[in-house]
Parts: C-alpha cells; structure tokens; sequence
C-alpha cells in the first residue's frame, strides 16, 4: 500500500529534476544553442552602512518581470540570455536600486542597499519583493524582521525572538511566559532550533523565563512550521533559523541596552574594511549584584543567581569567490544557595566556508559543534553531599550547494552527518562523609545522516513547485548496553556493544513538496506536503520542561518518530500591497509519537526506554494571519483553531487524548503605532483556551491525606488565558552631528494584571482537614519594565 | 531525587507567593472501596480500615464500610479482624498479634457490596514483610536557613547488601510527629546500597509545626521501617500527586498505584520496625543558645 505512493512520487521527482536540469521553458522560437547561452549575473546584497548581507532581499528582472531572492548568505544568481537588461533589488525598509545591464558574458554584482530614512514608510516593499509571500510556493512560513520584534512589549523588557513567535498562528507557548513553544500542537522538542547552523538544545534561561537568543546579535529569524525545507531534518514539527549578525564591515559600532534584569552590549566593526569583520556580544543578568547583597537573611544574601550570554563571530572575505565565517555561542545560568547549587547550559561553534564555484553554483560547507551540559548538587562534607552531571556533544559537517540554472529554475543538493555523545548521567558523592556511591549512565553514541536534493521551479505564468527529497539515516554506535524488555516494560536481559561497533540502524525517504497557483496578481493557492522523521527525543514530562531534562536516541527499543503533514492555503495582498493576509488549513499525523507511563521516572534511570509509551498522534488546524508590515501602523493579527490528539495504547485506559499542548482558540493581536518620529507605542494581546488538565473527579483518606481520583487524562481546561502588554518608546532627537542615538522604553507586561491561570492545586484545609479547595498559581501580575538602548 | 526538584523550586523566585482559591468544577466518578492496612513487627491490635471514595468536594470524613469480614493470612495461620464497635470502618487483630519478616501476608476482604448491585464483593492484597537493619544511633542537628528553624535527624546504620526500600517517620516523648503519608519519609538505597550511612538526615523536624517544637529532655525516637519496593512506589506516588504540582517538574497527574485487586484503591502494606532514640540536650536545642 506504501509503495505505490512512493513509486509514484519518485517518477514526479525524477520528472522535476530532469525538467530543472534541461529546462525547456520559453517560447517554441528558442532554439537550443539560444537556451544553452546564458550567463550569470551574481553576487551579493548588503546594508550599505553597514555592509551586512540582506537575506531575503529581492532581485528583480524587470523585463521578464521574474526573479529572485538572495539566501541565507545574501547571495543572488539569475541566468539569463544576453541582452540588455535592468535589475532591480529591493528589501523592506531599504531604498530600492535599480541597475542597468548589458549581459554577454557572466557578471558579479554587488548591491549596497540604503536604509530607508523615513523608517517603514507608506510604500510597500514585503521583505522579499512585492507578492513574493503570495507566489511563493512556500508555505507554513513566518519571517520576522529584527526592527519588529524589538518593538513587541515583552516580561520584565528582555527583547525575545521566541516570545515573538509565540504570536504567530500555529505557535503556542507551552506555558506562561516560557520561552518553550509547541507548533501545530507539537512537543517542544520537536523544534529544529538553529543558530548559525547549529542545533541549540535547551533555547531557555531561568528555567524557561527567557531565551538564549541575545536580540542585539541576531540578524534574522525564520520559523518554518509544516514544509520544512529539504535541507533540513531530525525534527518532526518546526524549523526556526536564526541568523547572527556577521559584523559591521565599514565601521567601528556598537549597541547595548540597561534593562531591569539585564544589561547588554555589543560591538562590532571591520578588522579590516570590507574584507574582515567581527562581532562580540554580551548580555548578564544582575539580579545577584544590585538586589541580593541587601537582603535581610545572610542565606539569601550569599545566593547566587544569573544568566549571561556570549556571542562571537568572525568573518572574512578572501576574495569574491570565497569566504569564511567563524560563530561561537556561549550561555549559561548559574544558581545556587546553601543547599544546592546548579549551572547549565549551551555552547555552540560553526565554521562556514562559502564558496562559488561559478556565478550559478553557490556552495556552503559547515563544520558544527554544539553541547548542552548541566551540573547539580550540594555542599561538600555532608553524608548526602553528592555532584551531578549531565552533558550532550553534537559534531556535524555539512555541505549546501545551490545551483541557479535559470530564473525560472534553482536546484539545491547537499549532504550532512552528525555525530552525537549522550552522557545522560554521572552522579558521585561529594568529600570523605559522603554515602553516594558512584552512579553514572551508560554514554550513547550514535550517527545521523541526511542528503538531500530539491528544486524550485517556475511553470508558466501562474504555477510555482519546490520539490525536494530527503534521504535521513541513523545508526547507534557502541560502547552501549541495551536492555531487552518484557510485555510489561520490565527489563528482562542486556546485550551489551563494543566501541566503534554499528549495532542499529533506521533510515528511510522524506519528500518534500509545495506548489503556488496564482489566481491573479494578488492572491494565490498553495499546497504542500511533508514528511519528517525525528531520532533524538527529549525526555520531558512536564509541560514547561526543566533544565535537567535529558535528550536520548532512537535505539532498538524506540523507532524514529514521524511526521506527514499536508496544508493547503489561500493567500491574498489587499489595499495595494499593503497588507498581507493568508489562510491555512494543515492535517498532521504522527507515527511513533513518544510519550511517558504514569509516574514515569525519567532521570539517573538506566531503564528509562521502559518508561517510554509509543502511540500515534493527529493534529489539524485553521490559521488565519492578516499582516501589515509598513506605515505608520503596522502589525498583524493571528488566530488559530486547533485540535491535537494522541492514543497510546498503555494511557488513558487505550482512549484518545486530548495532547499536553492542545488550545482550540488561539488569538493575537500585535500592533505597533509611530505617534511621531520619536515616540512609538506598541501593544499586544494574547486570548486563547486553556491548556488541557487531568482533574480529580473523586478522593479517598490515607493516613491523614486527601488523595486524588483522577478523571481521564486531560479531561478538563484550565481557564482562559489572556494578556495585554503595552510599552511606549522614546527616541532620541536626531541630531546631524551625533555620534549615537538612544531610545528609552517602558513597558507593563501583564497590563491589566490578568491573574492567568499557571498551575491548579487541589489542597487540604488547613484548619479542617475534610474540606479540599481548588488553589490556582499565577505567575506574574502587571510587571512595568524600563529599558535604556543605545546604538553608536 | 524529589529532594532535589523540591530544592530547585525554592531556587525559583517567588513562584508560590501568588497562590488564590478558585471555584473548579468537576464530574463525579464511581465509588471504590479504600483500604488502608498494616501488618509490623511490634505486637500490638493491629488495624485495617475500610473506607469508600467520595466526590472530590465531599468535604465530610470518608464513608467508612462497616460489617465486612477480614481475614489476615500469613501462609500458615489466618487471623481474623473485629469491627471497633466505637469506630466504624476500623478492624483489628489481636492486641498479642506481630508480624514475623520473611513471611508474606495476605489480607482478604468480603462481604461487603461497594458498587451496590445486591452482590457481595471479594478484595484481596498481599505485602511480603522486609527486614531491616537496626539502627546504631542518631543524633539531633539544628538547623537556620532561609528564616526557618528546626532539627535535622540524622541516622547512622548500615545499609544492608541487598536492594532495600525504608520509610522513614520521628515520635517525640512516644507520641507519632510524622503521622501523616506526607510527612512520611520514604528512600531507596539505589544510590547508597551496602553502605554505612555516616549520619546522612532522614527526617526534618520544623519549628513551624507546634507539635515538632523541641524542649530539652524531650526524647526523639526516630523509627525506620523495611518496606517492599512496591509500597516505596506507592508512597512516592501519593506524594507526588498531593504536593503541590507545577508545569516545571510534574508529569501529568496520574492515579495512585495499589496493591488491592477488584478496582479498590490503597495500599495493604507489612513492614519490620527498628527503633533508636536520642534526648535532646542544651547544646543542640535551639542551636545552643539556652547554654
């Protein structure tokens, strides 16, 4: 049944790639020698002041009225027949250019676009060129653009891509003010999260609280939520990519901001002009240095408690063909009082080496290393002191080639492997008293591989394919002990692996297709489908999730999980560009979806694969997103009607389940309004269900306790949550001869001081011990935050 | 390990400051018979009690279950439970009855009828009874962290070679502190086996509970038991599911294991008992300061 589907597929693909390779576009007049004679018009597009590359930025040729949009390195390529020609190049909030050519033979052009100075004026330029989000065929997509986010009110003012995404339709948090987030009604982990090509595992500080992502380094972010591109893989759900800035390249610069928990600085500039660039950026909270020395205990006053972020990056260009990154990501949260002490987090290096082999084969070749690590325990010189520790090493390589073949035609192709060491435990006693016994979790060692290949084809007028084919492997390797188990979970015997030896393996196809159809010049159709596969899981279960949750492989106990979605859309520009509207529809089903017995144990235990309850899952949904990117009013709107749902045969009796992460209703309202040049307010509000819960439906006495009877899993919802959050922005007066300019933003998260629920305790009387109340936390009342930025 | 999630919340500022009542509505769920049982190693009437769910928001004591007949079979001898005339839904042994380790003890309840249906039901449970170690001494340590007082009681004994599960509880002046199923502390040597324990703290005594206040010459008697790993389960279970939970480190709330059959809920438990004592002195009460 699952061949036929598969065979059918495979002779489409051929068929797209072979047209892609030999394409016969154009009139029945082209002779071949005319096709065959083409050349190449490429290079790259950048900030003027700043030489930073634009991603996304559109290059149009205005003859054929077709064209294209430079990737993720900023880089462009059209081949065309010789002629003349004009080129135009544009990116939001940029002033246009136009370039005149004369095409006959193969040309580089750089383009240095000039920051629009009457910021997001009422002229509509959609970040990737007029009608792109319509024609497109790429769909389940959401650009966000820096400038935006920065002005989003955000918890105690701390700027947060990922709260910014939470605000998009099929984008939940996974709770209050977490920075964990569910897509399309999937787990947390089944994001992709990418800084600069490299996986980042826990994107959380403050246990949720706050993201890694330093806002001041990023360049940009891309959240891809069904078709994800065949370039990538290893998570079921979503893709968010996030871009670190390379440097300025002409000037010394810096920025940097005082806010209430935190303050930030970064300084960039050229090593040497227009060639090498660097950046440094730093953020630490203070919380531990302003507040604590004043408390009143000594205990508290010795506490410590901060996060700081660190990111480096180095790039430079050896000459028009050739050119290397270096990124570096450091992060950590460190807390700890007289009982314990615990630090954790991420690190991630890429080296990237951007290479033309011609003006239409871009290539990018990546080496990545990234680790997630934490460390707990207690003082020395106890009978139950003890030090703990967890820590996960990835190694990838990685090479991405994009061939341009023609405007019409893009053919991408690449390879990567990734070897990961998972230590998921190593816990010791701390100094002579102590009664711990070493206790550590056998490593796992495993390899995954990916290669992919896919295109980007234009039929005609209206029709628009990207079509793509993933091949993703995954063999665990030895040293490894894998316990066997029995009907009832128990392990039974162990087969234990020597070093080096490849002991399972699961491999297996991930097409990827998407199609547009213009209806007209303003509104399209489009449709796509995917399948993805997931071999790392995250171990978490809870909805938050903590630091100490612990990521494991697939192995011969649990199969990869996967995804197939389909999504169809209608997309439509209204008022003349100015807005940008879109409805989805998407179905997802999950095959192997992993979730937890009851009362799983799922720490220091070395058979936690019998913990793991396997089962299928589905999810379908309705998006709408009306979106205004310029003027003096811009924003959009979101809503989502969703519906998840899992079976798994061991819970709820075999019963469907509504999933942890399950919201029908889902609204927001994100608005952004410049009163003057100076002075901008913005605000947004968040309605949606409740997350589902499991309520006690009835309770027994046991020694002295109320004990619950629960009703079925998730049975019931916590109430609705909503949330308005204002702030108001004040620039600095634009001065001709000032070196640096400033705003000042003060902001109320929470600003009706909604008590939303976060947790629902079921709790005894104090004074009477029959009677049991129902006792809801909230987090979080109107919390008002001042943030000082500066930028020279 | 709950030890060290509950150590981790306290790290997170202020998230249980904002704490209010709410009206919550939920549905009703059918009746269970509830047992609660032990069989020790101390000779005395020892006692089962038989009670029945009720609505969540009863707010009235458990509906006892009265006139069943328990019977208590130890593999050689079975012995039969009276009804307390003054307390409906207790049943007890002989006052001359104990519990010898090694043996497994079942409990067999019937003529009852939970579910109403004019048919009388049968309940059955078994628990095997674990030795333990005794005890070599204990010691009281005054603890002041946080702005909270109270004792640390700390325990040196050897832990056995083989797998052991222990609960944990504390009597002052012979009279049970921790008489609650929260305030039980339960342990499982899976870090610690075969080792001699140098003192490690096993129960908490806080200056915030009235009863738990220490005097000089008071006489703290710490008890630990040897239970089956199944009730250690239980025991963690329950807690877990009447602690406070939160989105951070709960997993979905889930019914309470027991080890009764016939859709009854609770747990029938035997365990051995071993007893050390300390009395508190001048040095220790109150950090000292009485000295």
């Amino acid at each position: 049944m699952k061949l036929l589907p598969f065979l059918l597929y495979t002779t489409l693909f051929s068929f797209f790639i072979l047209s892609a390779a030999f394409p016969s576009e154009g009139t029945s007049s082209d002779t071949e020698e005319e096709i065959n004679l083409r050349y190449s018009i490429s290079g790259h597009v950048k900030d003027a002041s700043t030489g930073e590359e634009l991603i996304g930025a559109a290059v149009v040729v205005e003859e054929l009225n077709r064209g294209t949009v430079t990737n993720v390195y900023g880089f462009y390529s059209v081949s065309l027949s010789p002629g003349f020609y004009q080129l135009k190049f544009s990116y939001i909030g940029y002033e246009s250019a136009i370039k005149a050519i004369n095409l006959n033979q193969d040309q580089m052009i750089n383009i240095e676009l000039t920051e629009d100075i009457q910021l997001l004026k009422e002229v509509t330029i959609s970040a990737e060129g007029p009608r792109a989000h319509v024609r497109k065929p790429e769909m389940s997509v959401n650009k966000l653009q820096i400038k935006s986010i920065k002005r989003i009110p955000t918890l105690m003012g701390e700027v947060d891509v990922i709260k910014a995404i939470q605000l998009l339709p099929g984008v939940q948090a996974s709770s209050e003010g977490g920075s964990g987030f569910s897509v399309r009604g999937g787990n947390p982990d089944q994001n992709l999260i990418l800084l600069d090509e490299a996986t980042v595992y826990n994107a959380s500080h403050l246990m949720g609280f706050f993201s890694v992502f330093n806002n001041d380094a990023v360049k940009d972010i891309k959240l891809y939520k069904g078709d994800i591109p065949a370039d990538y893989g290893g998570r079921l759900s979503s893709l968010l990519d996030v871009r670190m800035k390379d440097g300025n390249m002409k000037k010394f610069s810096g920025s940097g901001g005082i806010g209430t928990i935190s303050s930030r600085l970064t300084l960039e500039g050229p090593i040497a002009k227009d060639r090498t660039s660097f950046l440094l950026a730093g953020r630490r909270t203070y919380a531990d240095l302003l507040f604590l020395p004043f408390a009143k205990d000594e205990d508290v006053r010795n506490s410590q408690m901060y996060f700081y972020d660190f990111n480096a990056k180095v790039n430079h260009i050896f000459n028009e063909k050739n050119r290397l990154f270096a990124s570096a990501y450091m992060g950590r949260d460190v807390f700890g009082n007289v009982f314990a002490r615990m630090a954790f987090g991420n690190q991630t290096y890429s080296l990237r080496w951007n290479h033309l082999f011609s003006g239409k084969l871009f290539s990018n070749f990546t080496l990545i290393h990234s680790r997630y690590d934490y460390e707990l325990g207690t003082p020395e010189g106890e009978a139950n002191s003890f030090n703990w520790k967890s820590r996960m090493k990835d190694y990838s390589a990685k090479a991405d080639l994009n061939y341009f073949i023609s405007p019409e035609h893009t053919l991408k192709f690449g390879v990567i492997s990734t070897f990961h060491d998972f230590e998921p435990a190593n816990a010791k006693g701390l100094g002579e008293q102590s009664l711990v016994t070493e206790f550590s979790l056998p490593s796992n060692f495993a390899l995954e591989n990916g290669v992919y290949v896919s295109a980007e084809s234009a039929l005609g007028e209206r029709w628009n394919f990207k079509y793509g084919l993933r091949y993703s492997s995954f063999h665990n390797i030895g040293t490894a002990t894998v316990y066997n188990y029995d009907e009832n979970y128990k392990p039974t015997d162990s087969i234990v692996y020597e070093s080096g030896e490849f002991f399972n393996f699961f491999g297996g196809l991930e097409p990827r297709l998407a199609a547009s159809f213009m209806l007209n010049d303003v509104s399209s159709l489009k449709a796509s489908y995917s399948r993805t596969r997931q071999y790392v899981h995250l171990a978490q279960n809870s909805t938050a999730g903590t630091p100490l949750d612990v990521w494991f492989p697939s192995s011969p106990n649990i199969n990869p999980q996967i995804s197939d979605q389909v999504a169809v859309g209608y997309f439509r520009n209204l008022w003349d560009d100015r807005l940008e509207a879109s409805v989805e529809a998407y179905y997802k089903k999950l095959d192997n979806a992993i979730d937890f017995r009851d009362h799983a144990s799922l720490l220091m235990n070395p058979y936690m694969e019998g913990e793991i309850r396997i089962g299928d899952g589905s999810s379908y949904g309705l998006e709408f997103l009306l979106r205004k990117n310029s003027g003096k009013l811009n924003g959009w709107i979101s809503y989502t009607y969703s519906k998840t749902e899992r079976i798994v045969p061991e819970i709820n009796y075999g019963n469907a389940y509504t999933a942890p992460y399950d919201k029908p209703h889902d609204l927001a309202i994100v608005l952004n309004y410049e009163i003057t040049n100076r002075i901008w307010v913005s605000g947004n509000w968040v309605y949606s269900s409740g997350l589902p819960v499991t309520f006690p439906t009835g309770r027994f006495e046991y020694m002295g306790n109320i004990a619950p009877v629960y009703s079925n899993r998730n049975a019931y919802r916590m109430p609705e949550y909503h949330r308005l959050d204002l702030s108001i922005s004040l620039a600095g007066k634009d001065k001709p001869n000032r070196k640096w300019d400033w705003d000042l933003n003060l902001s109320a998260y929470n600003a009706y001081a909604r008590k939303n629920a976060w947790t629902i305790n079921f709790v005894q009387d104090d004074n009477d011990p029959n009677v049991t109340h129902a006792e809801m936390t909230y987090l979080f009342s109107i919390i008002p935050a001042l943030t000082f930025n500066f930028h020279f | 390990m709950k030890v060290i999630l509950a150590i981790i919340s306290i790290l997170v500022p202020g998230l249980w400051n904002c704490t209010e009542r709410i009206e919550v509505k939920v549905d009703s769920t059918f009746t269970r018979l509830v047992v609660e049982g032990y069989v020790t190693t101390d000779t005395m009437a020892h006692w089962v009690r038989l009670s029945t769910t009720s609505d969540y928001f009863h707010n009235q004591p458990a509906p006892a279950v009265s006139k069943a007949s328990l019977r208590l079979d130890d593999g050689e001898v079975v012995h039969t439970l009276r009804e307390a005339d003054t307390l409906p839904g207790w049943y007890f042994t002989d006052s001359d009855f104990y519990g010898i380790p090694g043996k497994t003890y079942t409990l067999n309840i019937s003529d009852l009828d939970i579910d109403g249906d004019g048919l009388m039901e049968e309940y059955s449970a078994s628990s095997e009874l674990r030795r333990v170690n005794p005890v070599d001494s204990i010691t009281l340590r005054y603890f002041n962290a946080f702005g909270t007082t109270g004792y640390e009681v700390q325990v040196y004994a050897w832990d056995s070679p083989e797998r052991d599960w222990y609960s944990f509880k504390v009597k002052k002046n012979g009279i049970m502190l921790t008489d609650t199923l929260t305030e039980m502390n339960v342990q499982s040597d899976e870090f610690f086996n075969g080792n001699y324990t140098h003192g490690i703290t096993s129960q908490f005594l806080s200056n915030e509970k009235p009863d738990e206040i220490v005097e000089i010459g008071d006489t703290i008697t710490f008890e630990i038991n040897g239970i089956t790993e199944d009730y250690y389960y239980y025991v963690i279970e329950a807690q877990s599911q009447i602690f406070p939970q939160t989105p951070l480190f709960s997993g979905p709330p889930a019914n309470i294991r027991t080890n009764l059959n016939n859709n009854a809920i609770g747990f029938f438990v035997a365990y051995s008992a071993e007893y050390s004592s300390t009395i508190a002195t001048s040095d220790v009460v109150d950090g000292g300061v009485n000295q």
